[in-house]
């Protein structure tokens, strides 16, 4: 991280890609005397060591520094060619400057790309293990992204990013690398320069680049914790130079993606309600009556009720989804700055980031500021600083659980109206049905979240070759959450009558909650590089680190407030309760790596590292994970020399190694201690302290060991424009921490969690890209794909289900599977959380033969007369339908599906007959594919992403997907335009709809046959959606120079721009049971520096 | 040598940060103690015990007796779709295994104290009277267990985790068991007979506890004779029926009086408190609370008149049984019904032709004011007032038809989550006006498990079973006294014809006196009269004219016997299933 890899093709040591400590100086002699010029030779990313100054047609030449720093003596009239492996080339007249500051640009296939790798830098074609690099500061510059994570995705082969809620400050994704290979914590590491942290609390625009170290190889140094993949973020440092100052900021428009339709019409939705009473065979519940009082008023919608009330105001007709969630206008600006001198290199950066979300009093403001500084004390004493500070301000709207409350209401009341909140309006309507937006505002304050995040480091450089790092790092993390009741009133809009008066300061409450984290880390680090006899290049790494982390929480709530203004805690006058906790984590290592080339073909890299951690006891506190890689540049080989007018690189890699898991947050700190938790209960009117042994302790364990083969080839050909990069892999885990259902009879005690299972995980993944220039139009496009399957080695045993001899049907699921109720237990042999729920029953649409058993509804569903005699005629046969059992029309009747007998029994749709259904909510397949072009200053780029594969369970509930109906609660509109609907008694009801979609509707959420868990409610989530859209200008250097910038760029990005899905929800990406939409976002932004 | 001096510097500084933490990983948790600590001192002893008692505040213990009561005959469940009572239940359902879970962590903290006491430095008689409350614990949940299950596995002593295989022992063996430990506690000379009210350790075991609940497993077993005399004793140990209102027995200044043998204690603290007023009370009870649970309508017509004469609607209302039942809602009208609201009311199909303008509520009224007093003390009647609250102000309420509204004005609708529906509501147990309780989650009245009428009328019962029925009508009479009930064989419509007749009669009194308090299913299930009441023809949740909302359906006698759960079943394959249930 302190160090940058110089590379020149020729004769250099550090072509190997072996990590050099930057005071480890080199400097080509000055030639012969003519005119003296200096200069430095950068990129983005800083000055360029190594890199090729030549004067034109001469052999006159030099490389630079490691500071990127050129001298040389050249004729007046020279013009200098400065080149550097992986950039484009570019000559410069000296003619009067004696001093420069050469830009060069990086050809994008480069060869020579520098990836942050575990504690260093290499260059990508001296890799051996698998590391994707991503050039993160162009993401963050025009995309519209409100954190790190979510800008990922798509980006990279075998990384797979899904966003899991819209809700500003809890919008981040989820990361996986190389699909999922445990059973608990399947989060990568996430380093940020070389720290453990919350990747989302970093400022997208501070990062300077992101490394995915995917292999065991690559990621073994991280040891215990790198099983998932390790994330390293590299934020910008100050360069050397002229200060210059960047602005970036946009405003964007924001909506939401998708929103789940459900019945607006009241007159439509009381209709269908009533149908479902009348389906169960009670009478109905609205009155026809207020039903054709709905349907004439809403033909006149500003027509005036007698109380003067608009009759949109009267008589509602509610569209919740569209009143909860709005649109907003976001925010993002930064300011930063950066350069320095020789000595002393700053970067300050500071943010600002108001996300309103879409809904009403739930937005956040984050502010963030930066600070990289290095001073070289001495030429072999470097320190330096990264100091790093963020609040997060986010409006306290009560919206947990805000989509259960969304299902829990009906059109029939007004959201909102001179600053008060509707009551139901139809006397039938339940008092109870909810207002939404009453219930966000119910609750007013603040939630605030400061993080201040600081490092100081020195680097000592004693002797050539050999550098010692020393890392302090120390970090505070404060949650400070207060909240108090906001008083409302709900009244009934037709007339005016306050239903629901607002709360007395006297029953109003204030809460406080306060987190407060503090941790540091420390790390000492040697490196030693030497190359010997020219060919010959040895390097070695040691390295030791401590880990300390504590967390306090206290809470309290008091309530009775002297009034709705004030409200802190002292001010209140009853105290409801107090509470608080702490634990911590600590941590020890050891770790060395040793790498050696030969002749730059022949490549290979050993990590040794020893970790300890607390979570386990001393016995078993401490592992070795090794790991072993292995390169060979087939293209620098003698008889490839005819291919190199073609071929610019072919790379075969090979790589072994052994990675831990401690499991994360999944896993509690102490757990292999056996103790005994509180357990109160009052005698006499007071409350006594208990104890009770709350958990069953495995003293024996340990974290989890993945053990990681991989193979893999990159090749770059036709002048570089052509790259392409396969890996496959073989991940196998044991010992994985799971915790195994127990004996009920054990109680309630917590289960102990063991070092149990195996799984194994095999996966593809491929990267392709091209890129050229026709005329003057430049253009790139590149694809990525990974294919990940998995499958659980080891469990508690085989799934043995048959009959015995006696007939009886015997089954050890129980012992063997993670629950007998989860649809997606964990059971050996099986992909990791398969689902393993009843399908419906599948007949030949006959009817009932002598042996009965394959006649009956095709789908499952009884949908004529045919498939309800055969029904009966199979009850009577002895047959037993569950859960129902009979035909009646609470029971079991026309519209209602029946489930398979899977195990023969003869009772259909027991809990025997589950069946594996072959897929889990895990996608097997990522895939992204990016395109760019550019034509002078006009660019545009679009960025897709996706994932195939995978099932979403959504069970039925009651408003969304359920043809159940509850009184007070919503209806979906796809369950209201095509459900199932016949009356036997008058086959010509014009309702009739026999090949519908959804069941019919009854009224009541639960006990029906309909919404049994089934594969009716499982569906297909591959999508692929187009996340960004990208059109920039770029002002032309000599204009932006006349307007005092040496750059400026405008654009308009959309985030979100569309989803190819079939899956009836919101959005596969945020899973079955999303609570905020994601966003689709129209943005304008620019940049500018100066 | 100035590189020299950096490097012993910064070596220094490295030494001191790593020194410092030379215990860096042997952490321990913040809020627990370590097992080996546990048993070692008189004070850890001590909270081993209130260990146990915590385990009476779960679901499926006492925390939730409330939904024990709808499954028996006084109440319904709002959305009237219990698997139990839809004759679905499977052998997977969840009332199985967490029934059977709680009460067996119950029975493994009563193994740990009992195993335990022993090592901690606990004077003589001290030790005696901790083991006797462990004891009676372990027996209260075993006893829970056998009643449901009907045999389970014995675990006397701790077990470790690999141990518990065991089959099931009969049913026999577990009464036998709960009685040793029962006996165990009985002759405990350091277990105190009672606790006066106000004592500190008010709340715990004592003799009474356990000679009332030995007598009523002996009721179980069918030992009359010695469940008689277990019964008998209770009261010789001071226990005895409050003398007040019925009413008053469920209101805090009375949960400590003389009838209280062992109760749920209940404090005013979130997560000691009951939630029976979340669950029976009304959005116009303190805190706005959840009907959850109804008073059934069925049940409500089995209260008999003042002077114990059977509850017939015809007496009312001339012709009201025979009328359809929709029509009949007529007579639950409120007065001064609007046009709008009567001609909803003729559309949803009341017989609006009996509507008396002025005098409809006082009609209806009179079918309920010259009940058993019990009737109005347990449950909120068509036009009786609650004294409820909205927010911090208190309120009196009435339950009207149909509903208008009005939480802080006059009328004072009584409002229900159900307002488009017309139920009988639960009294007992909801807190009244705005300062009883400080949160619908947590009210601090304990709630009875066995009071002294439950012992009387068991007693009555022993005494019918053995054929002195003469005898058990005495003590029937002292519960009917309290209540201002008509006292059997005091006129024609009490007068007891037999031992049968007496038999009915006690069962009757027992769904009177307890109603909403979770004890007449397990009555039921003991007398085997389950099927017959609870389902019988036409069953179900009604609105207060009999229409029919949910309606239930008997599995079959296998019910009597509960599954043991599915998934430990299939855990351990010692287990045996309980016949007629299927997966």
């Amino acid at each position: 991280m302190f160090l940058t890899s110089a590379g020149v093709a020729s004769a250099s040591p550090t072509d190997l890609g072996i990590e050099v400590p930057e005071s480890d100086v080199f400097v080509a002699s000055p030639q012969q005397a003519k005119k003296t010029v200096t200069g430095t030779v950068e990129d983005a990313m800083g000055p360029i060591a190594g890199a090729n100054i030549v004067e034109k047609g001469t052999t006159n030449g030099t490389i630079t520094d490691m500071d990127g720093k050129f001298t040389l003596d050249v004729s007046p009239n020279a013009v200098l060619v400065v080149s550097f492996i992986g950039y484009i080339e570019q000559q410069i007249t000296v003619g009067n400057q004696t001093s420069f500051t050469i830009q060069i640009k990086e050809d994008s296939q480069a060869l020579d790309e520098v990836v942050v790798v575990g504690y260093g830098t290499q260059k990508k074609v001296n890799l051996t293990g698998s590391v994707s690099s991503v050039d993160f500061a162009d993401q963050a510059l025009s995309r519209p992204i409100t954190n790190v994570s979510n800008a990922l995705a798509g980006l990279s082969a075998g990384v797979q990013v899904m966003q899991s809620s819209g809700q500003p400050g809890s919008d981040g994704s989820k990361i996986r690398i190389r699909g999922v290979g445990t059973l608990n914590n399947q989060d990568p590491l996430v380093l940020i320069d070389g720290v453990e942290g919350a990747m989302d609390l970093v400022n997208p625009q501070d990062i300077e680049s992101i490394s995915v170290l995917k292999d065991a190889a690559s990621s073994s140094i991280y040891g215990s914790r790198a099983a998932n993949g390790v994330v390293l973020i590299t934020t910008k440092k100050g360069k050397a130079g002229k200060l210059s100052v960047s602005y970036s900021g946009r405003v964007s428009y924001a909506q939401p993606t998708n929103l789940i339709d459900q019945v607006t019409d009241y007159a439509d939705y009381m209709e269908w309600l009533n149908e479902s009473f009348e389906n169960i065979g009670q009478p109905n519940h609205f009155a026809q009556s207020t039903i054709d009082l709905w349907r004439e008023k809403s033909k006149d919608p500003n027509g005036l009720n007698e109380n003067g009330v608009p009759n949109y105001i009267a008589y509602p007709n509610t569209d919740w989804q569209e009143a909860l969630f709005g649109h907003g206008l976001i925010n993002d600006h930064n300011v930063s700055v950066n350069g320095g001198t020789e000595k002393l290199r700053i970067l300050m950066s500071a943010g600002y980031l108001d996300n309103p979300g879409l809904v009403d009093n739930t937005g956040i403001k984050k502010y963030s500021l930066r600070a990289n500084i290095e001073a070289n004390v001495t030429n072999w004493l470097t320190v330096g600083t990264r100091t790093f500070a963020s609040q997060e301000d986010k409006e306290a709207g009560n919206f947990d659980n805000a989509n259960n409350y969304l299902r829990q209401t009906t059109p029939g009341l007004y959201p909102e109206w001179n600053g008060q909140y509707g009551y139901p309006e139809a006397s039938e309507e339940s008092a109870t049905a909810n207002s939404i937006l009453a219930f966000l505002n119910a609750q007013d304050g603040k939630k605030q979240k400061t993080n201040f995040n600081t490092t100081l480091y020195s680097r000592i450089s004693p002797i050539k070759g050999l550098s010692w790092d020393f890392n302090l790092n120390y970090k505070r993390y404060w949650e400070d959450n207060q909240t108090w009741t906001n008083p409302y009133e709900k009244v009934k809009f037709s007339d005016g009558t306050i239903m629901s008066p607002a709360t007395e300061p006297s029953e109003m409450t204030t809460y406080f909650y306060n987190r407060a984290d503090y941790s540091y880390t420390l790390q000492n680090i040697l490196r030693y590089n030497i190359t010997i006899n020219k060919d010959h290049d040895l390097g070695a790494l040691a390295g030791y680190e401590e880990y300390y982390y504590k967390r306090d929480t206290r809470n309290a709530t008091k309530k009775g407030l002297i009034d709705s203004s004030i409200h802190t805690p002292g001010s209140a006058t009853e105290m409801l309760s107090v509470g608080g906790g702490a634990f911590d984590r600590a941590s020890r290592s050891f770790f060395g790596r040793i790498n050696y080339a030969y002749k730059s073909r022949y490549l290979f890299e050993a990590n040794l590292r020893h970790d300890g951690n607390a979570r386990y006891h001393s016995d078993y506190r401490w592992g070795t994970f090794p790991s072993f890689s292995a390169a060979w540049r087939i293209s620098e080989e003698d008889f490839m020399i005819n291919t190199k007018n073609w071929l610019d690189n072919l790379k075969l890699r090979v790589s072994y190694g052994s990675v831990g898991n401690n499991g994360g947050d999944d896993v509690g700190e102490y757990e292999y201690q056996s103790t005994y938790g509180g357990s109160k209960y009052p005698f006499g009117g007071k409350l006594i302290s208990g104890l009770a042994s709350t958990s069953i302790a495995n003293s024996m364990l340990s974290w989890e060991t993945s053990k990681m083969t991989n193979v893999g080839i990159d090749l770059n050909a036709l002048n570089n424009r052509l790259s392409f990069t396969m890996d496959a892999f073989v991940k196998n885990t044991t010992g994985i921490l799971f915790t195994p259902s127990i004996y009920l009879t054990a109680g309630n005690k917590g289960a102990p969690r063991k070092n149990i299972a195996e799984m194994s995980t095999k996966g593809v993944e491929l990267s392709l890209g091209w890129k050229d220039q026709i005329e003057e139009v430049s253009y790139s496009v590149s694809g990525n794909f990974s294919y990940t399957p998995n499958k659980i080695k080891k469990y508690k045993g085989k799934l043995v289900a048959g009959y015995d001899e006696n007939g009886e049907w015997k089954s050890n699921i129980g012992d063997v599977a993670s629950s007998t109720s989860a649809v997606n237990p964990v059971i050996e042999d099986r992909i990791m959380k398969e689902y393993y729920i009843r399908n419906p029953y599948k007949g030949s649409g006959k009817g009932y033969a002598a042996d009965g058993v394959n006649g009956g509804p095709t789908d499952g569903m009884i949908r004529t007369e045919s498939d309800m005699e055969w029904l009966k005629a199979m009850i009577d046969a002895g047959h037993t339908f569950m859960p129902n059992k009979t035909v009646s029309k609470d029971k079991i009747w026309y519209g209602d599906y029946i489930y398979a007998d899977a195990n023969g029994d003869g009772i259909y749709g027991g809990s025997d007959d589950k069946e594996f259904q072959g897929v889990s909510s895990d996608p097997k397949y990522n895939f992204g594919f990016q395109m760019s072009a550019a034509w002078r200053g006009f660019d545009i780029s679009m960025n897709w992403a996706g994932a195939a594969g995978f099932k979403l369970y959504w069970g039925a509930s009651t408003g969304y997907n359920s043809p159940t109906t509850r009184v007070g609660v919503a209806l979906g509109t796809d369950i209201a335009n095509d459900h199932y609907f016949y009356n036997p008694e008058n086959p010509s009801d014009p309702r009739t709809n026999l090949y519908a979609q959804y069941g019919r509707l009854v009224n009541g959420e639960s006990g029906y046959q309909n919404v049994e868990t089934s594969s009716l409610y499982l569906f297909n989530g591959n999508y692929l959606k187009l996340k960004n859209l990208t059109f920039g200008y770029t002002l032309p250097a000599h204009i932006s120079k006349k307007i005092f910038t040496d750059n400026l760029r405008v654009y308009v990005s959309i985030e979100n721009v569309f989803n190819i899905t079939k899956y009836p929800g919101q959005d596969p990406e945020l899973g079955a049971y999303p609570e905020y939409t994601s966003l689709r976002q129209f943005a304008f932004g620019a940049n500018i520096s100066f | 040598m100035k590189l020299v001096k950096n490097i012993c510097l910064l070596g220094a500084s490295i030494a001191l940060l790593t020194g410092c933490n030379s215990d860096l990983m042997d952490l321990t948790p913040y809020d627990s103690i370590a097992s080996g600590n546990m048993w070692t001192t008189e004070n850890l002893a001590d909270m081993g015990v209130t260990g146990i008692y915590n385990v009476l505040r779960s679901e499926n213990v006492a925390g939730d007796l409330h939904k024990f009561d709808s499954y028996g005959v006084s109440a319904d469940y709002r959305d009237g779709n219990y698997s139990l009572l839809r004759g679905n239940a499977t052998t997977g359902d969840g009332q199985f295994s967490g029934y059977w879970k709680i009460n067996y962590e119950g029975i493994s903290r009563c193994n740990d104290a009992i195993m335990n006491l022993p090592k901690a430095p606990l004077s003589e008689s001290k030790l005696a009277r901790l083991t006797a409350e462990s004891k009676f614990m372990r027996a209260f949940f075993y006893y829970r267990l056998n009643m449901m299950y009907k045999g389970v596995p014995l675990y006397l002593e701790p077990a470790e985790l690999d141990e518990l295989v065991k089959g099931r022992n009969t049913e026999a063996e577990v009464w036998n068991q709960v009685i040793t430990d029962l006996t165990d506690a009985i002759n405990t000379a350091d277990l105190p007979d009672k606790y006066a009210a106000g004592n500190a350790d008010y709340g715990r075991v004592t003799k009474g506890a356990a000679y009332a609940l030995r007598g009523k497993a002996y009721m179980w077993t069918g030992e009359w004779a010695k469940a008689e005399a277990d019964l008998r004793k209770v009261g010789d140990l001071g226990y005895g029926l409050f003398q007040g209102e019925y009413k008053q027995l469920f209101k805090e200044a009375n949960e400590q009086c003389e009838e209280m043998i062992f109760s749920l204690q209940c404090i005013g603290e979130s997560g000691y408190g009951n939630n029976f007023t979340f669950r029976y009370g009304t959005r116009s009870s303190f805190g706005s609370c959840w009907n959850t649970y109804l008073a059934s309508t069925d049940f409500v017509e089995t209260y008999e008149c003042a002077d114990g004469k059977p509850f017939n609607w015809d007496d009312f209302i001339p012709g009201y049984n025979s009328m359809d039942q929709a029509k009949r809602s007529v007579y639950f009208l409120r007065d001064g019904m609007t046009e709008a609201e009567k001609a909803k009311m003729a559309e949803d199909g009341a017989d609006l032709s009996k509507y008396l303008a002025d005098g409809n509520e006082a009609r209806i009224r009179m079918a309920y004011e010259s009940r058993d007093p019990r009737l109005m003390a347990t449950i909120i009647t068509p036009y009786a007032e609650y004294f409820g609250a909205n927010g911090a102000t208190a309120y009196t309420y009435t339950l009207r038809w149909p509903y208008r509204g009005f939480d802080t004005a006059d009328p004072f609708d009584l409002k229900t989550d159900t307002n488009n529906r017309y139920y009988y509501l639960f009294r007992k147990f909801v807190a009244e006006g705005a300062s009883e309780i400080p949160n619908r989650e947590y009210s601090p009245i304990d709630i009875p498990i066995i009071r002294y009428a439950d012992v009387v009328l068991s007693l009555a019962e022993c005494l019918n079973e053995q054929g002195k029925t003469d005898e058990a009508i005495e003590w029937v009479n002292k519960v009917r006294a309290r209540a201002g009930a008509a006292l059997l064989n005091s006129n024609q419509y009490t007068q007891v014809s037999g031992q049968d007749n007496m038999r009915e009669r006690i069962r009757n009194e027992r769904r009177w006196e307890f109603a909403g308090e979770g004890v007449n299913f397990f009555d039921e299930m003991r007398w085997k009269t389950w099927h017959e009441t609870k389902f019988k023809s036409g069953a179900g949740l009604k609105q207060i004219w009999g229409s029919m909302q949910a309606s239930y359906t008997w599995g079959g006698d296998y019910l009597y016997n509960w599954a043991i759960p599915k998934s430990e079943i299939q855990m351990n394959t010692n287990l045996t299933q309980n016949n007629g249930w299927i997966d």
